[in-house]
């Protein structure tokens, strides 16, 4: 059982709630679509300024040494802009026993966290400040931690979406359907 | 006849300035107190500042006033480091996601407040500046404090300043037409400063001095003024709270006359405690050489002290006549004017000082009339940019060109900042219900106009 797909300009949001297994798993994704124009840019632009150095470097005789090096250093970068390219983010949320952190890389690499129920204290909307921006972030106050941990480690997805798996959280966390968290916010009438 | 009442508009203010608590003075207090009166008034505020040690992100204070605590670093008394375009991206972050609709700046020696507004202004939002101090004309920091204040109020839509001192020598300073300048003083806090209740015996006149210990302040006089009373006067102690450099003078002069049986110092004295020991005095003595306003006398008329005070500033418009002693700020004179208080303390009554200076002054008063000139500003036409730069032209020979400069490249820079990051993906933030907002105000209600 799914619901309708939020999208946003840069993210997709999916909520998946599955019950056919020994306990159900709600799932939350926030999906990053593969943006080719943007690679294509990247890379070409990588590729514009390596043939630029090269044809510097071609008048003189060390070119021989040079070249590989000025190759070795594209091929690095992109390998670690490839690695670092995310393709989704997921939560998944298993009631009574825990919550799964995920981040899934393009390069098929996963990272999981998983955090017991008995942990979290309190899921938490939290705002952000940059020397720069401000900006909406889900984290988990957990007990003993003075930390916070962020739900979502590389993305900074829409609030609407971060309300939707902060809801999801609360009712895990408090084990009851009421999310109550002590002020009244009317989150969708102010956005949509 | 019958007065139209115009349906209360609700504002959605920015409080700008690099002093706010936890830092604490003149400045701090107003901004929080008029901050608080406007929430009470059913606007809402949001105040930005630079992060203060580890308190850095948004802080809820009282009443739901929402503090932006900017994380960068103040790098010379508590101001951020000026680098005149780097504020702009979290300062329009700001103003688009709280939906703001006036920019409210304070203090003149605020870097942060002037960014601000300046970028406030070329995004076209309605501006308005208050000043707090008073400052000179001669020497080369006030020469360039000028000229910066030159810049920022030469397209602000209303200044406030607190005393008329105050606003002649804003005026003479930018260069603003004395009409767009509205006289709002400050105010105190009544219920926090209330008399001792018993009253003191005045077998021993005592007087209180609590400020800080610098020359602006006039601790020079008092080296000399102390030694000469209690000379005069065998019955007369003193107590002398705060710090500052100018402590060791004062510590010297009670060691060469031997009166520290006479004269108690307690170092710096946290606002808090401040009442507890105005209390144990019957006479305030302020010596500052110079004050826009002086909150100090206000808050020990307000214990029901008497006060006495060198004529500077704002200084004399503060308290009525009856219960302030004026004097020029020269050691024969303020003698003779602690004499004078003295003789008049018999007439004095705490309780009743008290009353009067809670009718005269009260922070709702202040932040009612802020809210008129609020009304002004946002009522103020809009104007295009070449009109606007036409203005900053006319601030000086060089000066005018790098104003048009400075201002063109911030255009520029604004246009930039929204390829960059549109307006459209800054998400607004949703208004947090709380039930001093949900109360309706008597004066909200549309009357009939005849």
């Amino acid at each position: 059982m799914s619901e309708k797909p939020i999208s946003s300009r840069k993210y997709t949001y999916i909520h998946d709630e599955d019950d056919t297994g020994f306990q159900s798993i709600d799932s939350h994704h926030i999906m990053v679509p593969k943006s080719r124009s943007r690679q294509f840019l990247l890379y070409s632009s990588f590729l514009v300024l390596m043939a630029h150095v090269c044809s510097l470097l071609l008048g003189k005789e060390e070119w021989r040494i040079v070249f590989p090096w000025n190759s070795l250093t594209f091929v690095i970068l992109a390998a670690a802009l490839h690695l670092r390219s995310i393709e989704k983010e997921s939560v998944l949320i298993m009631p009574t026993f825990g919550v799964q952190l995920e981040t899934h890389y393009r390069s098929g690499r996963i990272c999981r966290r998983f955090i017991p129920i008995s942990k979290i204290l309190k899921p938490v909307l939290n705002e952000c400040v940059t020397p720069t921006t401000c900006y909406w972030s889900l984290v988990l106050i957990l007990r003993g931690d003075k930390e916070l941990t962020l739900v979502f480690q590389e993305l900074q997805p829409p609030l609407e979406m971060l309300v939707s798996v902060w809801k999801a959280l609360c009712t895990a966390v408090d084990g009851d359907t009421t999310t109550d968290c002590g002020m009244e916010v009317d989150f969708r009438a102010s956005i949509l | 006849m019958k007065i139209a009442m115009a349906v209360q508009r609700r504002h959605r203010v920015l409080m700008v300035s690099d002093f706010f608590y936890p830092n604490f003075g003149g400045v701090e207090n107003h901004l929080y107190y008029l901050s608080q009166c406007l929430l009470e008034l059913g606007h809402k505020v949001v105040v930005m500042t630079h992060a203060y040690g580890t308190r850095t992100g948004v802080r809820y204070m009282t009443g739901g006033l929402k503090v932006y605590y900017v994380p960068w670093k103040p790098f010379l008394m508590q101001n951020t480091l000026p680098t005149i375009y780097g504020t702009f991206p979290i300062v329009r972050t700001i103003l688009i996601r709280e939906k703001i609709s006036v920019v409210h700046g304070h203090q003149a020696f605020s870097t942060l407040c002037h960014e601000a507004l300046m970028h406030a202004r070329i995004m076209g939002y309605k501006v308005v500046f208050t000043d707090h101090s008073l400052y000179g004309f001669a020497d080369v920091g006030s020469i360039h404090m000028n000229k910066v204040l030159q810049f920022t109020l030469s397209d602000v839509n209303q200044a406030i300043c607190v005393s008329h001192t105050s606003k002649e020598n804003t005026v003479l300073r930018s260069g603003l037409p004395p009409e767009k300048v509205f006289m709002i003083p400050n105010a105190v806090d009544a219920a926090m400063f209330k008399p001792a209740e018993t009253r003191l015996s005045r077998e021993e006149i005592v007087i209180v001095v609590i400020s800080r210990l610098v020359y602006r302040k006039g601790a020079d006089l008092l080296v000399e003024v102390i030694p000469e009373v209690c000379r005069l006067y065998p019955n007369v102690r003193f107590i002398i709270g705060g710090d500052g450099p100018k402590r060791v003078r004062l510590e010297e002069m009670r060691e060469k006359n031997s009166l520290q049986d006479r004269v108690e110092m307690l170092g710096a004295v946290p606002h808090v405690q401040v009442r507890s020991v105005l209390i144990r005095g019957h006479i305030f003595l302020n010596s500052s050489l110079t004050e826009a306003f002086c909150i100090a006398i206000l808050e020990a008329a307000c214990c029901g002290l008497l006060t006495v005070s060198t004529r500077v500033g704002g200084v004399p418009e503060v308290l009525p006549e009856d219960i302030i002693v004026l004097a020029e700020p020269v050691p024969n004179d303020m003698v003779q004017a602690i004499g004078k208080a003295i003789r008049l303390l018999p007439k004095i009554d705490p309780q009743v000082m008290h009353d009067r200076m809670k009718s005269l002054y009260s922070w709702h008063d202040v932040a009612r009339r802020t809210e008129l000139v609020y009304d002004c500003a946002l009522s103020c036409s809009d104007e295009n940019l070449l009109v606007r730069l036409s203005r900053y032209f006319a601030c000086g020979v060089w000066a005018g060109k790098l104003f048009c400069l400075v201002m063109t490249l911030d255009y520029l820079l604004w246009h930039l900042l929204e390829l960059w990051q549109p307006s459209k993906d800054i998400e607004e933030v949703p208004d947090i219900a709380s039930e001093s907002l949900h109360e309706e105000m008597p004066w909200s209600v549309e009357t009939e106009a005849i």
